[in-house]
């Protein structure tokens, strides 16, 4: 730079000048850059043209794309060949792929690793799965179900309960009782649960959400008249954490067990039931009534329920609507579902 | 000055990619959410008419969103080798179906919720969560998009609501056929319940 400067009669102008060009040359690549770098980052024309060509002919007209990869003849085979042209690059051993988008798969093209328990056939299609496939996806979850021809019967039995008991009150409730009032109702049995939530997270080692939750009981019975109102949220922000027992013994180490449907309660596990009964024990409602479980306390389990049903209909409709086979989805749902709130929350 | 320019792009090349990496997953599934969800909180489309439209500006939406092939290979899993190509072009398409008609009817029931992206996180190489938490009066639900890079965009392949993963929860109800049943069943029973 410095030579071209005592050259040149301006110096200050010309750099300037040529710097503009030069900027204006790297903003122009800057936005070529994605592109470039789109699968590899080794900038190469060849792939420029084979991704534009793509680019232009796959996404509009996805299905003129699919007859192309039937015939084999399309770019992804051109990719494929590439992809072999490259293997000094460490990305690219590990990525394969396929050289047609309806081609064979392998494990880890579709994220499938260690075998669950409902594998029942060609334990050895599953077992050879590379190693890093462990951390490209998680084993899928699973759940044993020995009892399924009970827990099919218990299926069937919650549905029409739904249908024909807990739909039609929850409706009738939602027309006579208005919005505010539920919500009312909601708040004060939410509020009334805490101490479930309080212990629990201490349990689950979460002290600061348990102490979340004491100040949420504490604001709302006071300044929100007996928990009607969940004031702690709506003014004070503080939104607490849910937390049960089946999810403490599942944070401790403990597996479900095997699919479990309660008659009235639903999908559940061995490990979710016991759960269900300390936390019912936790429940300040469960004194109302003179034994632990009876027309009282259950009574005020019953509204609980209607009134927090009345907000969701539709939701377990929707829910069987999108499955092919709603038993085995309702069992996944439930699993994946509570072992999210183990695992990750 | 040539040197220099061509060192500063070498430089600046090797920064973008990641860069590049890291802004684009969120940035396009928002997009397209958000172009969505202008369509359903359009004024002018009302009534029957007003729905069909949406349900066509959704469907457009969804094509360029959804990578239905990987999303069929990764809901049938091992299971998709067992199918010949015939089976495997039909299960996509019905596949496809399944879902338009499930999820058509809850998209355009959408009204005032809230939708807001939070963060994405890497997965492999070539997949990346977009996470989303969707608002509904004192509800919140979270909401992630599994996406995979192809070519130049990122394609939907997995929705997880809740921590319930879509494609997990088909892909445990197939492999329940499947386990005892040929692959032309399952499509039998895709075809059936599409109506098709």
């Amino acid at each position: 730079m410095s030579r071209r400067r005592s050259a040149a009669g301006q110096p200050r102008r010309r750099i300037s000048l040529r710097t503009m060009g030069g900027l204006c040359l790297t903003m122009a690549f800057l936005l070529c850059c994605p592109l470039l770098h789109a699968e590899e980052g080794i900038p190469e024309l060849g792939k420029i043209t084979i991704r534009d060509l793509q680019d232009t002919g796959d996404r509009p007209a996805s299905r003129a794309a699919y007859t192309m990869a039937a015939g084999n003849t399309s770019w992804r085979g051109l990719q494929a060949t590439e992809g072999e042209r490259e293997n000094f690059s460490t990305f690219a051993a590990a990525r394969q792929t396929p050289p047609d988008e309806y081609g064979d798969v392998t494990a880890k093209d579709v994220g499938e690793a260690v075998p669950g328990a409902a594998a029942k056939e060609s334990a050895d299609e599953y077992g050879d799965v590379a190693p890093d496939s462990a951390t490209a996806a998680k084993p899928q979850v699973q759940i044993a179900d020995p009892l399924r021809p009970f827990n099919v019967a218990m299926f069937h039995f919650n549905d029409k309960l739904y249908f024909w008991m807990w739909k039609p009150a929850a409706t009738g409730y939602k027309y006579v009782m208005p919005q505010p009032f539920r919500q009312l109702f909601s708040n004060f049995y939410r509020n009334l649960t805490a101490p479930v939530r309080i212990l629990n997270n201490l349990f689950q080692g979460k002290p600061g959400y348990a102490g979340e939750e004491l100040a949420k009981l504490l604001i709302n019975s006071t300044v929100g008249v007996g928990g009607l109102r969940n004031c702690a949220e709506e003014c004070f922000g503080i939104k607490g954490r849910n937390a049960d027992f089946g999810q403490t013994l599942g944070k401790w180490g403990l597996g479900p067990g095997f699919y479990l449907v309660l008659p009235f309660l639903g999908p559940s596990s061995p490990r979710d039931g016991f759960g269900f009964l300390v936390d019912w024990a936790l429940r300040p409602q469960t004194y109302v009534g003179t034994e632990f479980f009876d027309y009282q306390n259950v009574g005020l389990f019953v509204h609980e329920k209607i009134n927090s049903t009345s907000f969701r209909i539709g939701e377990y409709e929707a829910l069987k609507k999108a499955a092919v086979d709603p038993y085995v989805s309702m069992r996944d749902i439930y699993i994946q579902y509570r072992t999210d709130l183990i695992e990750n929350r | 000055m040539r040197k220099v320019l061509a060192g500063l792009m070498i430089f600046i090349i090797s920064m973008i990619p990641l860069h590049a990496f890291a802004a684009s997953a969120l940035d396009m599934v928002k997009t397209n959410a958000n172009s969505v969800l202008d369509v359903l909180r359009d004024p002018k489309l009302k009534g029957d008419a007003g729905k069909k439209v949406k349900e066509q500006k959704i469907e457009a939406a969804a094509e360029k969103l959804f990578d239905y092939v990987e999303l069929s290979k990764r809901t049938l899993g091992l299971n998709w080798n067992r199918l010949s190509m015939d089976q495997r072009k039909e299960f996509v398409e019905l596949f496809k179906t399944l879902l338009r008609n499930t999820y058509i009817d809850r998209i355009t029931a959408y009204t005032n919720e809230k939708v807001e992206f939070t963060k994405e996180m890497q997965l492999t190489e070539t997949t990346t969560e977009v996470q989303s938490v969707v608002t509904k009066g004192n509800t919140t639900v979270p909401i992630n998009y599994r996406v995979i890079k192809k070519g130049n965009d990122w394609m939907v392949y997995d929705v997880v609501i809740e921590g319930v993963s879509l494609i997990s929860n088909y892909r445990t109800q197939f492999r329940d056929i499947l386990g005892s049943n040929p692959p032309q069943v399952l499509i039998d029973t895709l075809r059936k319940r599409v109506g098709k």
